[in-house]
């Protein structure tokens, strides 16, 4: 699909981008929000970006859920207070 | 706002260790690795301890550390896919988009329900080896800001860069990380 009014797609991917960061001015926030009700790609690639921010900031679910009854080894586990507690020492 | 508060280093091993070695092993499978990485993270965060404001929990300070640590990690290991990927994508520059601003290569559907693909393991997998392919500067400004929540006005001072930078920068590494999962971990699977 070809740019919409004032902004194209490749601006629009920008200023996606960039209300991730800051709060942009109202006219453009209006205009941006009209592009991605008539552009799909555009609205697709906002969600992506979203889902980008999302799986960086994954603190544990898939991790954890997947891989329950891992634990640490005795040994892992006894070797690392000893550094701990070692360098807290120093 | 709660303060959370740590724990002595001490208690550390127990109260995190399980979980920071199962974040480590979905991200970089071998458990021995995973280990020596939990170890670094322990060991990073009892020297920055003083930087713990107790914004967050103890635990989601050190995952964040960790997150860095497995990051450095791909760095090391030099990945294949991702980083000669990036690179074919940054010598044609802006090329998603033909000239007159339109789109010429179309974001593809990820899947029919995308809230869920964080479920599929491939997903993290190629997505923190892509993370790691990224240029180090842009890879900076994209971790400080998403992975650690910093804002701009942050970043700009630890990188020394303008606001208008940081935003072209982040704009830079959420597309390159965009093309580079619909490459490596979308066409992979299907």
């Amino acid at each position: 699909m070809t740019g919409h009014w004032m902004f194209h797609c490749k601006d629009v991917s920008r200023k996606v981008s960039e209300t991730m960061d800051r709060k942009l001015p109202f006219h453009h926030r209006i205009l941006i929000r009209v592009h991605l009700m008539m552009c799909k790609y555009c609205a697709r690639f906002r969600q992506q970006l979203l889902l980008l921010r999302k799986a960086s900031r994954i603190d544990d679910l898939t991790g954890d859920a997947r891989n329950q009854d891992l634990s640490l080894s005795v040994e892992a586990r006894s070797r690392m207070k000893n550094a701990l507690k070692s360098l807290n020492e120093h | 706002m709660i303060e959370h508060l740590i724990p002595e280093p001490e208690e550390w091993v127990e109260k995190y260790g399980d979980a920071l070695f199962r974040f480590a092993v979905a991200r970089i499978k071998d458990p021995s690795q995973a280990e020596e990485l939990v170890q670094e993270t322990f060991l990073a965060a009892l020297r920055a301890r003083k930087n713990f404001k107790g914004r967050s929990s103890p635990k989601t300070w050190l995952i964040a550390i960790l997150k860095h640590k497995i990051i450095d990690h791909f760095r090391k290991k030099k990945p294949e896919v991702s980083r000669v990927d990036i690179e074919r994508f940054s010598e044609s520059g802006d090329h998603p988009f033909n000239k007159r601003g339109a789109w010429e290569n179309r974001p593809a559907q990820w899947g029919a329900n995308p809230g869920k693909i964080f479920e599929q393991k491939e997903f993290l997998d190629v997505f923190y080896q892509c993370l790691s392919g990224l240029p180090e500067r842009i890879a900076n400004a994209f971790i400080l800001r998403e992975v650690d929540g910093l804002d701009t006005e942050e970043i700009c001072k630890i990188l020394k860069i303008t606001a208008s930078n940081c935003w072209v920068m982040l704009y830079r590494a959420r597309t390159h990380l965009r093309h580079c999962l619909e490459r490596n971990w979308l066409e992979g699977k299907g």
